[in-house]
């Protein structure tokens, strides 16, 4: 199917809103780390102060790529719905850990959080490369092409 | 596959399963309760693994005995003697000083046995599990500690040796965690998890393994740095420790901290003040809210979590004093 030029701005709008909304994001876990910082007597974890880091560097910083650089290569619904699960897991995991850590315990239960929110980004990222690859042998550079995933 | 395509359906399907599992991690920490073992009240069950090693036991405990009657017999009485903050009898002698250092009261019970075997540990609820705590002044009374002080509170950890009484309950080790024995002449030494095992320290004679850390005195040196911390502490806060100054003679220490009266202490101040008081050996235990003294029935020291309230926190084990 052609991608006409309202489809690309609609695309592009969509992609800011994610940007948008995963930085709000950040700027929550930045102050739910300092507050929570604050309130822990000077102890402190390296997971609470810098959960803010996986959805600013997941999802402010490629999504704000794509916007400015208006990629065309739009991530489908399949591999958004997985990428941002992986980093909601990642950023709630490394509260959860921060939380253990003030605390002074630990459990093991919390790898659950490492092993699928890593896999869920990696098959995102994934499925986009496969996209890229699929789009760039498949169809004329020039051509707004997209596809269904 | 068409289900993870659609927007709203997944994300709140996920935002169900993530919240549901970290609530279940949250329980599974901190409340979920989960009995392994219950412990031996009397600790004259207690025992060391093979037959053996129990004979070898006996005998050097008989001559530990005899060698701290001899020297310092005169810290006993033939009665018990109760006062504010002493207690004497026969084979118990404590003291209790209030001192104040670094804008902080520090409670030092100077503590002579006539044998190690008054020197034990308790579990919480007399029960080695998960999730398992109460109060360091419930857990005394239930075992008619005269003296106690909390412990390394193992049931926050799931790696690290857990050996009291004589009793090896948990081997899985944690590398570099450094731990203290106590050994069955009295004496404490500081060794390394990943360098000997829990069942090699019960087959030495190990009668308690405490792991929390770190050491604060070694050989009468401090050993921690000025900036060293437990985990991720950066501050002064409350503190427990416990020292071996020389045979059957010992240092219980807790200090205040978190409130206006007490700022709270470094490890590199406890140790330099424990070292100052003659520790030849001391040991750095769970701290914080956890911090609490227990003697003659009462709790000694203001115990906090938050610095606003005074209340002491349950914990998972204690060190004590008793017959």
């Amino acid at each position: 199917m052609t991608l006409y030029i309202s489809d690309l701005n609609l695309k592009k709008k969509h992609i800011e809103k994610t940007g948008f909304t995963y930085l709000l994001i950040s700027l929550f876990c930045v102050l739910f780390g300092a507050v929570y910082e604050y309130y822990s007597h000077e102890v402190y974890s390296g997971y609470m102060i810098y959960a803010f880091v996986f959805p600013l560097a997941g999802g402010v910083l490629p999504f704000t790529v794509m916007s400015f650089y208006g990629c065309r290569r739009i991530p489908g619904r399949l591999t958004l719905n997985l990428y941002n699960a992986g980093i909601a897991t990642l950023t709630v995991g490394s509260i959860m850990k921060g939380v253990m850590e003030i605390y002074g315990t630990t459990n093991d239960i919390l790898q659950i959080y490492w092993i699928v929110g890593f896999g869920f980004v990696g098959i995102g990222l994934l499925l986009y490369a496969i996209r890229l690859l699929t789009d760039r042998k498949s169809a004329p550079p020039k051509d707004l092409k997209t596809g269904p995933s | 596959m068409g289900f993870f395509r659609k927007k709203y359906a997944w994300a709140f399907f996920y935002t169900i399963l993530l919240t549901s599992f970290t609530l279940y991690a949250v329980l599974d920490t901190f409340v979920i309760t989960r009995v392994y073992a219950l412990a031996e009240s009397d600790e004259s069950d207690s025992n060391v693994s093979s037959s053996a090693e129990e004979s070898d036991t006996q005998n050097d405990s008989d001559t530990a005995k005899k060698s701290s009657e001899q020297d310092s017999n005169s810290q006993f009485t033939e009665a018990e003697v109760v006062t504010e903050s002493t207690y004497s009898d026969q084979n118990i002698s404590i003291t209790i000083t209030e001192y104040r250092e670094y804008d902080t009261s520090i409670y030092v019970a100077d503590v002579y046995v006539s044998s190690v075997e008054y020197l034990q540990t308790a579990f919480a609820q007399s029960s080695y599990g998960r999730n398992i705590t109460e109060s360091t002044s419930a857990i005394a009374e239930t075992y008619n500690a005269i003296l106690a002080i909390n412990g390394d509170n193992y049931g926050s950890q799931r790696k690290g040796y857990v050996l009291k009484n004589g009793e090896l309950y948990q081997e899985t080790s944690s590398t570099d965690q450094e731990d203290l024995v106590i050994w069955e002449d009295g004496s404490f030494e500081i060794i390394t998890e990943g360098e000997v095992t829990a069942r090699e320290l019960l087959e030495n004679g190990a009668l308690q393994v405490l792991s929390f850390g770190p050491a604060l005195v070694m050989n009468g040196s401090v050993s921690v740095s000025e900036s060293e911390e437990v985990g991720k502490a950066k501050a002064s806060n409350p503190r427990t420790a416990i020292a071996v100054v020389d045979d059957l003679h010992y240092l219980f220490v807790v200090s205040d901290g978190r409130t206006d009266e007490s700022e709270g202490l470094t490890l590199y101040q406890l140790a330099g003040f424990m070292q100052s008081l003659g520790a030849d050996t001391a040991y750095n235990l769970d701290g914080g809210g956890s911090s609490t003294m227990y003697f003659n029935g009462q709790v000694i020291n203001n115990p906090t979590s938050n610095g606003n309230t005074i209340k002491e926190r349950s914990v998972s084990d204690i060190v004590y004093i008793g017959s």
